[in-house]
């Protein structure tokens, strides 16, 4: 379904200095560094897949996700997508395709929701059939009825979101984009869209990749997992593997006396809770202490930094 | 077909969410009335001490006016977002439309509306219209009605195509609206005025560089045949359109190559 | 005292930083200057004088009044914008006047746009405008005057406007509508002298006199002794009514904040 072959993208970035006479200069010769945003990845995704696609900001998610979507040309390597190269068939090629962009909503803020519907109605040339029907059917899933006719701007983050979910599906597309859909959604709604997408993904075989930063989103959605930092792909595999070498490892951030904190990440596996307790509190003075699961950002950190080899 | 239902669904929301703050909605619309019918009352009571500029009596100047409200009333549903445009790629909503199967000029020309400075310039540029047209001596007949038609689409093709230039430049430069304040609003002030008032420097730029001779004056010298019409070629009372199927024309060219350069090279 | 020179200060030093905004500026009142003395210049045809006004008279009067327009235009949204991000109340709470406070930024500001937007457009039209010499040293200063007191004359206007946010859902259109007035009654756009009689009464009973008009007339030496006096006195006449007025509406603004919370 999806093919990507040793695509690279880099952009120039001007170099900035401050001060009038650097700035001047600036004028009339710029100095630019090269930011390899891209730097040679390659994946095939199946139809039907869920794909999680992550790392840490500024690691090429989303210039790889605008290749894929047909708003940016690699300069080196190939996309092919259902049989199309997007970024030069973008006309035809995006029918096909949904985009969630979770900032950046596209329904119109004065107006209940049905209208920007409407709209994409026609854009899309959706047969009023089949509109009617995505309609009611998305609605009644994400539980929709109660505000479909108020205007966004009175929704609240939770119900504007599914807003632009059903934006994104109403044309049936093969495959859809999610760009962050959960960031800043409470614990309910972020759970009502990943039903939703877990529902699509089964009833209608949609081939669906996600940018995220939460880690219960890949967790729950998610059956495949890639991680890329610094444009390269660093990890491509199931989201079981990666759950099971990472759940070993805790974080533990302890509150001293004196009011100072200190934070440590161990592997149960290598050295047992208690262990790790005992030598921390004869060593300290505790005041409090908590245990966390390590975050996304640390993992791929820790796998970056020579954990895991790509299979 | 499709593209008339987008385009009229956008207008009606356009409109519909300016009727959500009725009152506040009012208020601008009379305030941009207001704001811009300013420059018409000095010249109004100028006149009334002055009799005339350059041999142009107050309802020809009324007339004058009235060709640049009207065509910018135009613009402003079509353009409106071509007008916004460098806030748009700095926000990345121009991503979204690329991944809509649509043209993207014809999105941008379909999509927002600015009802409130269309209904502003649109009823003042009919008022100065309706006052003036009957009394500067034009004989409304079937070829001047169509001759004011094609023109005031000439207006609108001149313009717009301007809009789309700057807005190409927005896919190079961050700040491309100092560039369009200089060249299309400073310059828009010198039109309302007969251009033969001003120096051979701004003359020239007001036909060939920044062509809004061609959104007024020329057309109205065409229907009032005034004497400062000698200094320039007969030939360009009649071509108005020509002049903005080309602009246009010309724009929509550097528009695809910038475009083209936005995809390769991202912002 | 000290606080608000700092407030002043600190909006000229971030003007300072928008260089792009500071050419533009320039341009944009050169140009302003330069089409309504064209306009003039056509209207005036052959003629030396009209109605013992002389060409040059004019050309000065669009210079200092259209170049100080261009310099005293103030920020007009800033107190509906602190209202509806509710950052009204925390100004409330520091140790600062918060009226005072926007004046001395709005000086600020324009302290920054007469330096490097009226000075290099009042040079531009000393060379290549027909500018009227100044009568004297002594009308320069009383000129600087004069125009200090009609900055305050608009500064009260502006601030009345503005207190309407307490009770508008926007006063965006309240304030261009207040614009139009004051560009064509203040006399910046159509030059006094020339209003039809009627209106120029009218005009001699509202503060949109006192704003411009004044200091031209005096830099111009159509005032002189008793008569800049009485001109002043009516400038300061009108900056005291209008502040009354526009505390009332800042008084009950307030308090219907207050009551109603933020």
């Amino acid at each position: 379904m999806i093919e990507v072959k040793n695509v690279k993208k880099y952009y120039k970035v001007a170099k900035r200095e401050k001060g009038l006479s650097a700035s001047l200069k600036h004028l009339f010769s710029r100095k630019y560094d090269l930011k390899r945003a891209v730097d040679d990845i390659s994946f095939s995704i199946k139809e039907g897949e869920i794909v999680g696609f992550i790392g840490p900001n500024g690691a090429g998610k989303s210039t790889t996700i605008k290749m894929l979507s047909g708003i940016l040309y690699p300069d080196e390597g190939e996309v092919v997508i259902d049989g199309f190269i997007p970024y030069k068939q973008r006309k035809t090629f995006v029918k096909n395709i949904g985009v969630v962009f979770g900032q950046k909503s596209q329904l119109n803020w004065d107006l209940p929701l049905i209208e920007s519907f409407e709209l994409l109605k026609y854009i899309y040339k959706i047969p009023q059939q089949k509109y009617d029907k995505n309609l009611q059917k998305f609605t009644e899933l994400l539980d929709m009825q109660g505000f479909l006719n108020q205007p966004v701007r009175q929704l609240s983050l939770g119900q504007r979101m599914r807003g632009d979910i059903v934006a994104a599906l109403l044309h049936s597309p093969k495959i859809v984009f999610f760009d962050e859909p959960t960031m800043g959604l409470d614990v309910v709604a972020k759970e009502k869209i990943r039903e939703f997408v877990k529902y699509m993904n089964e009833m209608e075989n949609t081939t669906m990749i996600f940018t995220t930063h939460d880690m219960q989103d890949i967790e729950k959605v998610c059956t495949r997992l890639i991680i890329i930092d610094e444009g390269r792909k660093i990890y491509d595999g199931s989201v079981e593997q990666i759950k099971n070498q990472y759940a070993a490892l805790k974080s533990i951030e302890i509150l001293l006396e004196n009011g100072k904190k200190e934070k440590y990440t161990f592997d149960v596996n290598k050295t047992p809770m208690n262990e790790v307790m005992e030598r921390l509190f004869s060593k300290f003075d505790i005041r409090d202490i908590s245990i966390c699961e390590p975050e996304i950002d640390g993992i791929i950190r820790d796998i970056y930094e020579g954990g895991i080899r790509v299979s | 077909m499709g593209e008339l239902r987008i385009a009229l669904q956008s207008l009606k929301m356009s409109i519909l969410a300016k009727l959500q703050y009725r009152a506040d909605s009012f208020v601008a619309t009379l305030a941009v009335f207001l704001r811009e019918a300013t420059g018409i009352i000095v010249i109004y009571l100028a006149l009334m001490k002055f009799d005339c500029i350059n041999e142009w009596n107050v309802d020809e100047m009324l007339f004058l006016f009235s060709l640049l409200f009207i065509t910018y009333s135009i613009i402003v549903v079509l353009f409106a977002d071509l007008r916004d445009f460098s806030c748009m790629i700095r926000e990345g909503r121009f991503d979204r439309l690329m991944v809509r199967p649509r043209g993207l000029l014809f999105q941008l020309i379909s999509n927002n509306a600015d009802v409130i400075a269309a209904c502003g310039h649109g009823m003042l540029g009919l008022v100065l219209f309706v006052v003036s047209a009957g009394r500067v001596g034009i004989h409304w007949d079937f070829l001047t009605v169509i001759y004011y038609i094609t023109t005031v689409v000439g207006g609108v093709l001149i313009q717009g195509g301007m809009f789309i230039i700057f807005s190409s430049l927005s896919f190079y430069f961050v700040e491309t609206n100092s560039i369009r304040d200089i060249f299309y609003w400073n310059m828009r002030r010198f039109a309302g005025y007969p251009i033969s008032i001003y120096n051979k420097l701004i003359q020239v730029i007001m036909i060939y560089v920044v062509p809004f001779a061609f959104v007024n004056y020329f057309p109205a010298q065409y229907l009032l045949r005034k004497p400062d019409m000698e200094e320039y070629p007969e030939i360009y009372l009649y071509i108005a359109p020509v002049v903005g199927i080309v602009i246009y024309m010309a724009a929509y060219v550097f528009w695809r190559i910038s475009v083209k350069n936005y995809k390769s090279t991202g912002n | 005292m000290r606080v608000y020179l700092e407030f002043a200060f600190k909006k000229f030093q971030n003007r300072l930083t928008y260089r792009l905004d500071f050419f533009m500026g320039i341009i944009n009142t050169v140009i302003t200057i330069i089409v309504f003395c064209l306009i003039y210049k056509a209207l005036y045809g052959e003629a030396d004088s009209i109605d013992g006004i002389t060409f040059s008279m004019v050309a000065t009067n669009f210079v200092i009044s259209l170049g100080l327009s261009g310099a005293f235009d103030f920020d007009e949204m800033f107190l509906q914008n602190k209202l509806h991000d509710g950052s009204i109340t925390n100004e409330f709470l520091k140790p600062v006047n918060f009226k005072l406070r926007m004046l001395s930024e709005n000086i600020g500001d324009s302290i920054f746009k007469i330096i490097f937007n009226f000075v290099p457009a009042l040079l531009f039209s000393i060379f290549f405008i027909d500018f009227c010499a100044p009568k004297s040293i002594l009308s320069i200063i009383l000129m600087i005057i004069s125009v200090a007191l009609g900055y305050l004359v608009l500064w009260m206007i502006s601030f009345i406007v503005q207190t309407w946010c307490f009770w508008l859902f926007s006063v965006w259109g309240i304030v261009t509508i207040k614009n139009v007035f004051v560009n064509i009654l203040s006399g910046t756009m159509l030059p006094i002298w020339f209003m039809p009689s009627i209106l120029r009464k009218i005009v001699s009973y509202t503060p949109f006199e006192s704003i411009y008009f004044t200091p031209v007339r005096i830099y111009l030496g159509e005032m002189t002794g008793k008569d800049i006096f009485y001109g002043m006195v009516v400038q300061i006449f009108w900056i005291a009514v209008l502040y009354l007025i526009g505390n009332l509406f800042w008084k009950n603004g307030v308090r219907k904040l207050v009551v109603q919370g933020g």
